[in-house]
């Protein structure tokens, strides 16, 4: 076990970068392969290359829960797994991965504590507010990747023990409100903080503007042509013409 | 926008990495808007500005869930490009110019992204033999590969971001009456409420979590109504 350890260091190094061929055709295939390599040198070379080909094969889900493939992966080949088991766990690790990560850190952690930078800033933290959000973030963020390719090392094919946690579980159950309660004290903040330097009829105009703009949003026949990005550029787009048209 | 050279170079390089951040290496959310304009302002000597349209992209960014193969826009590079266009513009003017700039960079931000992607999976399928041979080393010179090639669409989405703060000022600064830039930033602001807002419902959804999202908006107004 001792010899492994530089192994899961390269492999959680390379974990970082899981997403740097990231293709519609395996998805982060090629980058769970990189990641995985290390931990299969010491097969024998023909279960070795054998193995590194599998490793490449399609593969999709949540970058920072990643590791728990790779490591249960890498784990199954050194246990004697069939390809057809090994090719099985992957593709049974996809989806709660994937849905899991999701939950946890995209829909979870990381808009928590956006949200909470966003209320420090408005309440006039500054910089400060920015450097704690990317602290905090990483601790929890590069904490998960290690957990996760140690918990694939240690389980290998029985990884699912690891996917039912239970501070996997706990962490959804209180992050879900907490990013809710945070993203809801920081809209009305975050507004006052942007429309500080307009005049009283501006902040009316920006008022009546947003709560337009969020029905279009909200409203179920612009759903799928309608989002945030074709909205601001055509607000945008409409209140330049009016600005050139309307001196 | 005429800035100093090397603080261009800062900002060409900034972007780079902010680009990078955002899929390829390492995912820390230096891509967040947030983080993407407090250090480019900082770069810049101009916080504030880099804070505030920090503020504004952030908003925009709750609009999207990078889950699966979605197609989203970049606004890491595109709120680097956003700031320099507003530290030239003072005020009002400025932030509506740099929503404009930004909002622009983030839609081309997107669309390299999914060119990238295709162009990674042609080269993927190309290289299968190699692939399934398991020859580590053309494994990771796949992989490098597509590393280095976000890298370059990550420098060249920030190169014209700043190419656009530079056509900005003279194109529009002069044609705009305080009105205008006045109309011009509101927009953009309550474009960037509105999809925020929208954006944390879909995420909330309708369950118990929506009493948190309702108690937060109503403990949000409170410290605003007492500020």
């Amino acid at each position: 076990m001792a010899a492994v350890k530089p192994s899961l260091a390269r492999a959680l190094l390379r974990l970082f970068a899981v997403q740097g061929s990231y293709n519609y055709e395996r998805m982060l295939g090629v980058g769970v392969g990189v990641a995985e390599e290390p931990l299969l040198r010491d097969l024998d070379e023909v279960q070795y290359r054998q193995a590194v080909a599998r490793g490449a094969h399609f593969f999709n889900a949540h970058p920072y829960l990643i590791g728990l493939a790779v490591g249960a992966a890498a784990r199954a080949e050194h246990d004697g797994a069939s390809p057809d088991q090994v090719e099985r766990l992957r593709e049974a690790l996809c989806g709660p991965l994937g849905s899991v990560g999701d939950r946890l850190v995209w829909a979870g952690w990381l808009p928590f504590l956006s949200g909470l930078t966003l209320v420090a800033i408005a309440l006039g933290a500054g910089w400060v507010a920015v450097a704690a959000f990317l602290i905090v973030y990483n601790v929890g963020h590069v904490a998960l990747r290690w957990w996760a390719l140690r918990a694939g090392w240690t389980h290998g094919a029985r990884v699912s023990v690891a996917l039912h946690h239970p501070f996997l579980q706990r962490a959804g159950a209180v992050l879900a409100p907490a990013m809710a309660f945070t993203i809801g004290a920081a809209l009305p903040l975050s507004t006052q903080y942007l429309a500080w330097p307009f005049e009283a009829s501006a902040r009316i105009t920006l008022a009546i503007v947003a709560g337009l703009a969020f029905l279009a949003l909200r409203w179920p026949r612009a759903a799928g042509h309608l989002n945030g990005l074709r909205l601001t550029l055509g607000l945008a787009a409409v209140a330049l013409v009016v600005a050139l048209v309307w001196p | 926008m005429n800035l100093p050279i090397e603080i261009l170079l800062a900002l060409l390089v900034w972007g780079t990495f902010v680009g990078i951040d955002l899929v390829s290496l390492p995912q820390m959310m230096i891509a967040r808007p947030l983080v993407a304009g407090a250090i480019a302002g900082t770069i810049l000597g101009d916080i504030p500005t880099g804070l505030k349209l920090g503020v504004m992209f952030e908003l925009l960014q709750y609009d999207i869930l990078p889950v699966g193969a979605v197609r989203y826009p970049e606004y890491g590079p595109a709120t680097v490009a956003a700031v320099a266009t507003a530290h030239a513009s003072a005020g009002v003017l400025g932030l509506g110019l740099g929503a404009l700039v930004g909002i622009v960079t983030g839609l081309i931000g997107g669309i390299t992204i999914n060119l990238l992607r295709r162009l990674n999976s042609t080269i993927v399928h190309a290289a299968a033999a190699a692939l399934e041979s398991g020859d580590p080393k053309a494994l990771v010179r796949v992989h490098v590969g597509g590393l280095l090639r976000d890298a370059a669409r990550a420098a060249l989405v920030t190169a014209t971001g700043l190419f656009l703060a530079w056509l900005a000022r003279p194109l529009l600064a002069g044609a705009l009456t305080t009105r205008g830039a006045t109309l011009l930033a509101v927009a953009a602001i309550a474009a960037a409420l509105a999809a925020g807002a929208a954006g944390t419902l879909r995420l909330v959804g309708r369950g118990p979590n929506l009493a948190w999202f309702g108690a937060g908006l109503g403990a949000g107004l409170l410290v605003a109504w007492l500020r």
